[in-house]
């Protein structure tokens, strides 16, 4: 017995003490790659494919154009989307705007946002002197009845938007869940 | 989907010297819509669909769009370019997959 109890003792000591460096290696090995994870997320801005958080249209705009005020665009934006649109898969949004693109004061881009989407962020269009107008148009995805945006984003930080509503009868977000 | 990726570009059909042009492009994708299990938590993957758009003329970027997953399946662009002269168009989507579709466009003066 005097030789057993060493024996035995030490090996759970040895592996309470090497069980208690494994979790806390493995926490900090999870919360560093959260961490990293979030910031090579935001910084490919949803080209890695993976799926971006769900965020609410305030803080899109907050993340996009930080606190500046949306000067009301009518007269220089016009945004074209049906009133109701029955596929909310694929709605045509046209912008078109009587802004420059070239010249002291010019749009560089437009964004279509969508107050209730997941993620209100549909599209940035950058523009150059080249376009020769600011026009764009393309078809979209609706996940239900909401207001549409459309934000000019001037040279000088200035920023139009319009607002559109839109029905919208089937969702164009919605896959049957996956088992 | 055999044709995926296949960009087409249509011009106007008289264009003049100094002209503003609309552009019309399109693209067969399935821009891939995310996923939810039963619970309706996201299902976390790589999903495939088209992040950016580059259009280019006589090689110089005059356009880029950001896009994400609220674009439709199957895309359609329309957008300007100011034609001071002949050249080659190009449109160059590029998705999550990391694979990039061109389509290529002769401007012509008439």
């Amino acid at each position: 017995m005097a030789i057993m109890e060493p024996i035995k003792t030490t090996p759970v000591v040895r592996r309470r003490g090497f069980l208690r460096v494994v979790v806390g290696f493995v926490g900090v090995i999870v919360s560093a790659s959260n961490v990293l994870f979030k910031t090579y997320a935001w910084g490919q801005g949803g080209s890695s494919g993976l799926p971006l958080p769900d965020e609410p249209v305030e803080a899109t705009l907050k993340r996009l154009f930080g606190n500046r005020p949306l000067s009301p665009g009518e007269g220089k934006l016009k945004l074209e989307l049906p009133l109701i649109a029955e596929d909310g898969g694929n709605v045509a949004v046209t912008v078109e705007s009587n802004l420059p693109v070239s010249g002291a004061a010019h749009v560089n881009h437009i964004y279509v946002i969508s107050d209730k989407n997941r993620r209100p962020m549909i599209a940035k269009f950058s523009f150059t002197p080249e376009s020769g107008r600011a026009l764009i148009s393309t078809s979209i995805r609706l996940a239900t009845t909401t207001d549409v945006r459309a934000v000019a984003e001037m040279s000088d930080g200035t920023l139009y938007a319009v607002s559109r509503h839109v029905r919208v009868t089937i969702s164009g977000c919605d896959l049957p869940p996956q088992s | 989907m055999a044709e995926v990726g296949r960009v087409s570009i249509r011009l106007p059909s008289s264009i003049k010297q100094g002209d503003v042009i609309r552009v019309r492009s399109l693209v067969i994708h399935p821009m891939e819509l995310v996923q939810r299990d039963k619970q309706g938590s996201l299902i976390r993957k790589n999903y495939n669909f088209i992040h950016a758009v580059v259009v280019s003329f006589n090689g110089k970027e005059v356009m880029r769009v950001e896009t994400t997953q609220a674009i439709s399946q199957n895309p359609m662009f329309t957008f300007p370019l100011r034609v001071d002269g002949p050249g080659k168009l190009t449109v160059a989507f590029s998705d999550t997959t990391g694979k990039t579709y061109e389509g290529n466009a002769e401007v012509k003066l008439s």
